[in-house]
């Protein structure tokens, strides 16, 4: 045998073991896990423990002293590692800071590649959509219905309708994420809107694509690098020295991104590019301008993807924003850093248990006595407002950066 | 003294001596196993589990020859207990390969039989890309393939097949005394119960010593004098896979050592050190971790940011050539038989042998037994299965119908096979059992259950060796408490025995961890101390303890 | 963004949460960093002061005696630090030690008040609380959940030891055996104990059922009534006085639960010490960050130290890092709580011990330098016993004002102060004395900082 087939033959053998050998960008994650001494603390402070027991979740700590160690049996953990919603709750109260929302991908990579008939069937819809539209969600089929709903969504919210730019050299990159740019569009339109109001100079993308954070989350590994690479090939075309998005999920992903694939544009959510480049004199100054602002009594949810997973500062930000607004109060909730339930593909295969996630934070939000809650991010808006109109509640749910947007006055 | 007759007395509930007596009892000699501690306690359970080709002992073919044979015969009747490892003996310089080359082919000679490839070599592209944690400038790897089993489950196993046999197996039984005539013949053995107490003796003309390290002390007993070459190794033991496939490498002294995924951990081994300490009081020595280390850094140069949970040591019972280092004593095994010299008649003490051959040792002298015996009866024991392994199991199915984890079932099902129903079967009246008690392996309340009442353990320790009990990164801290707690239902123990098996688990743990504590076993063992002194106060408990024999001289 | 405060607290345990909160109250911006949660969280809740003196077999009577004790035979030990201060005549030593000690103690106990962890217990006299093992412990303050009232001095008491089926932290059969035959060999009262199996099903299966869903599970309406009913026969049946239960007795509402249980019981009822994950060691922490936050403190959680300034004799600001961003933040003083070696603020590998923030340079508990040292020497043969592991001890030396110290005994910034587990000089867990420390060295450490402050202004 030369050494070719030698090492097909290799291949064949650890395929059969069910071994995926670890690339080489895993391996801190895996020492990370390392770190584990079993304390448990976590399952204290789990979400999908909390709402769903630890016998159907048998929570992070297991995660990592008992179904990460063995890679050949990865795929006997199927029916614990998809209920992780990857919300990072684990890693912030662990003393050894363990990082189970990444090792949980490692693990769903590994039974996506070796026991395909194990990835929930709701996580291969998803993979076919992508693999289809490069996109998370099946987009419109009649462009024209697609522009007459974010129409109509701005005319509701009172929102300007911006064209779309694309051009190269722009300082800014803004990137709306999947559920933005197909079922959320109001916030794309709001964040165009914001940014067209400070005078940023701005590109979209010529052709929208995913982030990769979906394929990633489910375990197809090779998806979310192709997504990736294409990602990077458009940002390095368009030669933009900033990238920013309203998209929680999408800001975490794409600041590892930038920096594993050296973008050499960092990646930003708008709320941070609006405290630290446009600052809040003329944030303050705008939204002072408005003539006749409506009292809006305000609750606040913290999505997983900015405190847990970029940093808590980001939420200081949002409710420093909603503080220069006049006429908005703001309740916290005492859940307000609580996960919703909508993230690590949790609701594409078991919505019960992401429903029962977010109840605990329901609850907490009927007792602000607020009426409205804004959130940084479509995902945690399209996962509370389902669940609260379910619920009968009559609190209203508005991505942060279309509340923002509302309260800009008109551009003079 | 209670007074029973048996056909063959086996010494030793090691690999060997379980193999003895499932053998004897298989061919329907009337066979009693004394072991003076518990199953698979001393060299067996501190071994890496590998059934070898043989390939360190080329200079003997018909060791390498007897070493084939064996794998084939374990896959055929223990393949619930047994797992593949591919191996990568990577090489940083030439040397590496050309000093060594005749390996190549001596391993090859027989791997059709064990359905694994000849030996080849990867490029260091394709090394790299199976394990990236290998040093970037190596220039090439060997590639080849080894069977392991589970060490532990082998023994029991071996020793409840051969009660199911009708043989009679004893633990904590310490053979003090040979009852010997004017004949120098055999005619009864004494031991010491040490769970009662008590001295027992039993009648029978012959007697297979198979105590390993402590062969020659049994020999003794019967005033017989056995050379033997005692050879201590150590192993350290990480906290999960940290490799995708086996790493061998060559030594700092030119001995070879390994790193091998074993079960849910990672086994970095061996020292050879020559050794006349009782073993019992042994402990792996800063010198021997830091020689495995160094030499498993040249390759693998991350190695020491990996957790090292523990460290085992064990003695080998070596035959005694000596002034040869270590790794030229033969593998081979010895079978002596005291009365053919003038000495006493029907003792017969094994010297050598591997894991691989432990079958085939006890084939060899069950031969010789029903030869003394004056029967003819054939051997069986590489045909029958041993329990459990009769059947595929559907671990999918089981976790629906049962509602245990998939993960849990699938551990389970790799100590028990077919044999993990009778587990299943007791949660249909006790739901309350399926609960988990060792979070890191995992293991259920039931198969702590059953293994107390079928598998006869008497500490913590033994229900280890039984089920991995405390074998995880966490070396125990949380299961501890709860499976003496479960222990002591079972066996219906006082108060004050709960505590004391506590405190003797810990301490048996303690024996492994401290020597390699570093990293994040400070903060482990910061947490046991937390839990087990500040907490449950039971550095100030009163009950008996017994200091162990590595706690001894404290 | 860069944040400018006026102290920051590297380490959110009961030291750096108690220093923090007396900062803000007495006025200052305070910053508090955790990365994780800590030892604190983990803690069975009670609060040891001194249990017992280093390597002694019989329990202290009451932390005062302790620290007396301890003040004569340890003068290294971190309680001792507290009453060395150049202020201070040296008689009065003693005193201050026991009566900073005692404030600290008073201090958490009324802060404590009203929040979901309520203490009880006092400086006179060490508490015996029992544990999940049936053994028992000497504790200063318990929360008031904790207390087993008249079970060992009332002389016809019968304590029932409750279990929840599928619930493995806790099996009430052996910690009744073991309770009782302790107190055989005390002579004493409850003379006749009891166990039994309850159900409690927060998601309808009676098994792997965890600690937190038992609390919230508890919390719930009506919880508590189904409880009560199943207890009564079990009450009856041995005609029980008391009732012993794992500490799940309820995260929000624990001591309301417990007072309702009595109330339709009609016996004492009372949480046990348990093991991590704790729900009184987790309710202990909450109530912790609920006061540092209702006195002005800010939390940064999810943010590590990473890196620091340092000018001369006085540290400027620190960096901290969460999972993806940085932030500086200047101070004009700094606590270091960063704990252990579970909480990180002390590493180690076979080669020695470091300080992982600002790479200070760890003792051994005979203040020797623990930065070679090789761990595994610095244990005992003995696994627990009353000589502890050594390893233990180690942390860092401080000056009379808690500041961390240099080699030549020099404070290593004017404006750094240290409390909690990251000091050397004791074992908490033989001692017992682990929540104490952190307690009062957290306060001092405060108080230091503060006066530092304002010397400067």
């Amino acid at each position: 045998m030369d050494e070719n087939e030698a090492f097909e033959y290799v291949k064949s053998t650890l395929k059969k073991e069910k071994i995926t050998p670890y690339h080489s960008d895993e391996l801190e994650i895996v020492k990370s896990i390392g770190a584990c001494i079993n304390c448990g603390l976590c399952i204290n402070h789990c979400p999908v423990v909390a709402s769903v027991g630890l016998d159907r979740f048998s929570g992070p700590r297991s995660i990592a002293v008992e179904l990460s160690r063995s890679p050949p049996e990865f795929w006997a953990t199927a029916d614990k590692v998809y209920l992780c919603t990857g919300c990072g709750t684990c890693r912030e109260v662990c003393p050894k800071n363990v990082n189970i929302p990444e090792i949980v991908n490692i693990v769903r990579a590994n039974i996506f590649e070796h026991r395909p008939d194990l990835v929930p069937k709701g996580l291969m819809i998803v993979k076919e959509i992508i693999e289809e539209h490069n996109l998370a969600f099946e987009p419109w089929e009649d462009k024209e219905e697609k522009e007459e709903s974010r129409d109509m969504r701005l005319e509701r919210l009172g929102i300007p309708y911006i064209p779309d730019v694309v051009k190269e050299n722009a300082e800014v990159l803004f990137y709306p994420g999947c559920q933005a740019e197909e079922r959320a569009q109001e916030v794309r339109e709001a964040a165009k809107a914001i940014l067209d109001y400070f005078d940023v100079d701005y590109t979209l993308l010529d052709e929208f694509s995913c982030c990769s954070l979906p394929s990633h989350l489910m375990g197809d590994a090779k998806t979310a690098r192709n997504l990736a690479h294409q990602l990077k090939g458009k940002v390095k075309k368009l030669g933009v020295k900033k990238v920013v998005t309203t998209c929680a999920g999408c800001t975490s992903n794409l600041a590892d991104l930038s920096v594993r694939d050296e973008w050499g544009a960092p990646a930003y959510h708008l709320l941070e590019y609006l405290v630290e480049e446009i600052g809040f004199e003329k944030l303050a100054d705008a939204l002072k301008k408005v003539a006749k602002p409506n009292d809006v009594h305000v609750s606040v949810h913290d999505p997983c993807h900015l405190i847990r997973h970029t940093s808590r500062q980001v939420m200081e930000h949002a409710l420093n924003i909603l503080r220069l607004m006049p006429g908005v109060r703001v309740t916290e909730s005492v859940e307000h850093d609580n996960c919703c339930g909508g993230g690590g593909m949790v609701s594409f295969h078991a919505s019960e248990v992401a429903n029962s996630v977010v109840q605990e934070n329901m609850m907490a939000l009927e007792k602000t006595g607020a009426e409205r809650l804004v959130t940084p991010c479509p995902l945690c808006t399209a996962q509370i407002e389902n669940n609260l109109f379910k619920s009968g509640s009559s609190i209203e749910v508005d991505d942060l950066t279309v509340f923002i947007a509302q309260r800009l006055p008109k551009k003079e | 003294m209670t007074d029973s007759k048996f056909d063959v007395v086996v010494i030793g509930g090691g690999s060997t001596g379980t193999a003895v007596a499932r053998d004897c009892a298989m061919r329907g000699l009337r066979t009693l196993l004394l072991e003076r501690d518990d199953i698979a306690s001393a060299t067996v359970g501190t071994c890496a589990g590998m059934i070898s080709s043989g390939l360190k002992y080329r200079d003997e073919p018909d060791i390498m020859k007897m070493c084939s044979t064996e794998v084939v015969y374990w896959n055929h009747i223990a393949r619930h207990i047994v797992m593949k490892n591919p191996i990568l003996a990577p090489l940083l310089d030439l040397s590496d390969a050309a000093s060594d080359s005749s390996y190549m082919e001596s391993y090859s000679e027989h791997v059709e039989e064990r359905d694994v490839p000849a030996m080849m070599f990867l490029t260091p592209d394709a090394t790299l890309e199976i394990e990236p944690m290998l040093h970037p400038e190596i220039i090439a790897s060997v590639y080849y393939e080894e069977y392991f089993i589970d060490p532990f489950r082998l023994c029991l196993l071996q020793a409840l097949d051969a009660r199911n046999h009708g043989a009679e197996i004893r633990t904590y039984c310490e053979v003090i005394d040979f009852e010997i005539n004017d004949k120098q013949e055999i005619e009864g053995v004494i031991f010491y119960n040490r769970v009662f107490g008590t001295t027992e003796r039993v009648t029978t003309k012959l007697v297979v010593n198979a105590a390993g390290p402590w062969a020659h002390k049994v020999a003794k007993s019967a005033k017989e004098e056995l050379h033997i070459r005692l050879n201590k190794g150590a192993h350290v033991i990480f906290d999960r896979r940290i490799v995708n496939t086996g790493i061998t490498v060559k030594a700092m002294d030119g001995r070879w050592v390994y790193l091998f995924p074993h079960e849910n951990t990672t086994l970095l081994g061996t020292t050879a050190l020559d050794t006349w300490e009782d073993p019992d009081t042994l402990v792996a020595s800063f010198d021997e971790i830091e020689y495995l280390l160094q030499s498993m850094e040249t390759v693998l140069p991350s190695i020491r940011e990996a957790r090292i949970i523990r460290t085992m040591t064990g003695v080998r019972p070596l035959v005694p050539d000596f002034k040869v280092p270590e790794r030229n004593v033969t593998r081979g095994y010895r079978i002596v038989d005291h009365g053919e010299n003038d000495g006493t008649k029907g003792l017969l003490s094994f010297l050598g042998g591997k894991l691989v051959t432990c079958r085939h040792m006890a084939e060899a002298v069950t031969d010789l037994v029903c030869e003394k015996l004056g029967k003819d009866i054939a051997c069986t024991t590489h045909e029958k299965p041993l329990p459990g392994n009769e059947d595929d199991v559907d671990i999918i199915a089981l976790s629906k119908e049962y509602d245990i984890s998939l993960h849990a079932l699938e551990r389970m099902r790799a100590r028990r096979g077919t044999e993990m129903l009778k587990v299943l079967e007791m949660t249909k009246e006790h739901p309350e059992w399926k609960t988990t008690i060792c979070t890191c392996e995992p293991i259920i309340e039931a198969e702590i259950r059953l293994s107390i009442r079928e598998e006869f353990p008497q500490t913590l320790n033994d229900l280890r060796r039984r089920l991995r009990l405390g074998t995880g990164p966490c070396q125990g801290t949380f299961c501890t408490y709860k499976a003496a707690s479960i222990l002591s239902e079972e066996l219906g123990l006082a108060g004050d025995d709960f505590l004391v098996d506590i405190l003797d688990f810990r301490a048996e743990r303690w024996k492994g961890i401290r020597q390699s504590m570093r990293g994040e076993q400070l903060a482990q063992e910061e947490l046991a101390q937390g839990m087990y002194a500040c907490v449950g106060n039971l550095d100030q408990s009163d009950v008996d303890y017994d200091l162990k024999p590595w706690e001894e001289g404290h | 963004m860069d944040l400018e405060t006026d102290l920051v607290v590297i380490g959110g345990g009961m030291a750096g949460l108690i220093a923090g909160t007396i900062a803000a109250e007495a006025g200052l911006d305070t910053i508090l960093l955790r990365k994780g949660q800590s030892a604190t969280a983990y803690s069975s809740g009670a609060i040891d002061v001194i249990g017992y003196l280093p390597e002694a077999s019989e329990p202290i009577i009451s932390p005062e005696e302790g620290l007396f004790a301890l003040s004569r035979l340890y003068p290294l030990h971190p309680y001792n630090v507290l009453g060395y201060d150049k202020r201070i005549e040296f008689e009065k030593v003693m005193e201050n030690i026991v009566g900073r000690t005692k404030d600290t103690v008073t201090w958490l106990k009324a802060h404590l008040d009203g929040t979901i962890a309520p203490l009880m217990g006092d400086f006179e006299s060490n508490m015996h609380p029992i544990t999940i093992l049936g053994t028992t412990k000497p504790t200063c303050l318990i929360q008031k959940t904790m207390h087993n009232g008249d079970v060992q001095d009332r002389e016809d008491s019968v304590l029932l030891f409750v279990g929840i089926m599928g619930y493995a932290d806790f099996n009430p059969s052996t910690a009744a055996k073991t309770y009782l035959e302790d107190r055989m060999a005390a002579a004493g009262p409850p003379r006749k104990v009891g166990h039994c199996i309850i159900q409690v099903m927060p998601f309808g299966k009676p098994y792997n059922v965890s600690s937190i869903e038992l609390a919230r599970h508890l919390d719930h309406e009506g919880s508590i009534e189904n409880l009560a009913e199943q207890l009564k026969e079990h009450i009856e049946q041995i005609g029980a006085t008391h009732v012993a239960f794992p500490p799940v007795l309820g995260l929000q509402d624990a001591l309301k639960n417990k007072e309702k249980l009595e109330e339709l019981t009609g016996t004492t009822v009372f949480e046990l010490l348990g093991f991590p994950p704790s729900i009184p060691g987790q309710r202990l922490q909450r109530a912790l960050e609920t006061i540092f936050t209702k006195a002005g403190g800010k939390m940064l959680l999810g943010h590590e130290a990473t890196s620091y300034l340092k000018v001369d004799d006085n540290l400027k600001s620190i960096t901290a890092a969460s999972p993806r961003r940085e932030i500086k933040i200047d101070a004009k003083a700094f606590v270091l709580a960063t704990g252990k070696y579970i909480g990180g603020g002390i590493a180690g590998d076979e080669t020695g011990l470091r300080e992982t923030v600002f790479d200070l340079k760890p003792v051994t508990g005979d203040y020797h330098s623990a930065m070679e040292i090789v761990p595994s020497r610095f244990t005992s043969r003995l696994s627990i016993s009353p000589t502890g592991q050594p390893i233990q001890s180690c942390g860092l030396s401080v000056d009379p004002r808690f500041r961390p110290v240099d080699e030549d005994g020099l404070e290593w910034a004017k404006n750094l102060f240290a409390a909690g587990a990251v000091l050397a000089g004791y074992n908490y867990s033989v001692e017992k004395s682990g929540l104490g420390v952190a307690a009062t060295s957290g306060y001092s450490a405060a108080k230091n900082a503060i006066e530092f402050i304002k010397e400067v202004a």
